[in-house]
């Protein structure tokens, strides 16, 4: 902006015109540049506040993506806690973080091979109801049964 | 001259003020949100039943190819046992104890037994290893070339010593 203010004061003093001519060749290879940088600088922010307050999209799928890491680690860290501490909170906690971890890992799956809109709804469909089935089955096999910790015991025993 | 003055009068720009209202103009927010772009795409990808270009049969194969779908390949494979366990609870009349009892009558032998568990423990221990390799992915760390063989010859080595081990119980 301040170069254009520049060439406009050269133009009104009059200046050569072999200067000028010159001015000018160097002169539009600089402002056009100078004024994109500023117009990215400030569409970004535009668009980082609008990350902010979510007009145009939502969190979602970063704080998603967030939750499924944080629900590896958990898993990771039942691995050794079930095997020195077995008990009924371990297998119903097991028995969350297995079906939740298994229902986000497949939902991926599902997103990278599966497209079209009601395709897409069946197959979360589908998918939702075999989870839950599973965390049904996991929690009836650890009230009913000998529970996840001492089943995976008793077939290691074999 | 004739290029600025062009510039500014797109814009709507006159000399005499400071502008940065201008840029808000470009700004403009996106009609459509990149699922409803993706959907567009795919919709009339398949409308106009293109054929698919040739990738996986074509391109040579690497380890970190091969390692990836294998995670994959595991975690599904161990979701699905899982949810099937979990429905044979649900649907079987009999305890578990009954069942390994079954199993165990059928006397099948220390080798088979020990390779139905290294069969069991490899998918376990590949999945977690190579989970531990992901989540260091996710930090940011470790993607340089020589770091994603290194790593993943080392998540291979592991799932196999701890597989053996196991199998070994």
């Amino acid at each position: 902006m301040a170069a254009i203010f520049r060439l406009s004061s050269v133009c009104r003093r009059g200046v050569k015109p072999l200067f000028y001519q010159s001015a000018l060749v160097a002169r539009p290879l600089v402002v056009p540049h100078k004024y994109q940088e500023q117009h990215y600088q400030l569409t970004a922010r535009i668009h980082a506040s609008q990350a902010l307050y979510g007009s145009s999209g939502s969190q979602a799928a970063s704080l998603h993506w967030t939750a499924e890491r944080v629900l590896s680690l958990m898993l990771l860290a039942l691995g050794p806690a079930a095997y020195l501490h077995p008990s009924p909170v371990i297998d119903y906690s097991l028995a969350a973080v297995l079906t939740l971890h298994g229902h986000w890992g497949i939902g991926q799956v599902l997103t990278d091979y599966v497209h079209g809109e009601s395709k897409i709804k069946m197959a979360n469909a589908g998918l939702f109801l075999l989870s839950t089935v599973t965390f049904a089955g996991l929690c009836y096999f650890n009230y009913n049964d000998v529970g996840i910790c001492k089943a995976i015991a008793l077939l290691w025993s074999k | 001259m004739a290029l600025l003055l062009r510039t500014l009068a797109r814009q709507g720009v006159c000399l005499t003020r400071p502008r940065c209202s201008v840029f808000y103009r470009h700004a403009a927010p996106m009609g459509t949100t990149a699922k409803e772009e993706m959907n567009k795409f795919w919709d009339k990808n398949t409308k106009l039943n293109r054929p698919m270009s040739p990738h996986i049969t074509v391109y040579k194969w690497s380890v970190p190819m091969m390692m990836s779908i294998t995670f994959r390949g595991t975690g599904v494979g161990l979701s699905g046992a899982i949810s099937a366990f979990a429905l044979a609870a649900l649907v079987l009349p009999g305890s578990y104890p009954h069942y390994l009892d079954l199993i165990h009558s059928l006397s099948v032998g220390p080798y088979l037994i020990g390779l139905a568990k290294f069969g069991l423990a490899f998918p376990v221990s590949f999945h977690t290893y190579n989970g531990i390799r992901h989540l260091f992915w996710d930090l940011g760390k470790g993607f340089k070339i020589p770091d994603v063989y290194r790593t993943g010859y080392t998540v291979i080595g592991l799932s196999v010593i701890t597989s053996l081990a196991l199998a070994y119980l």
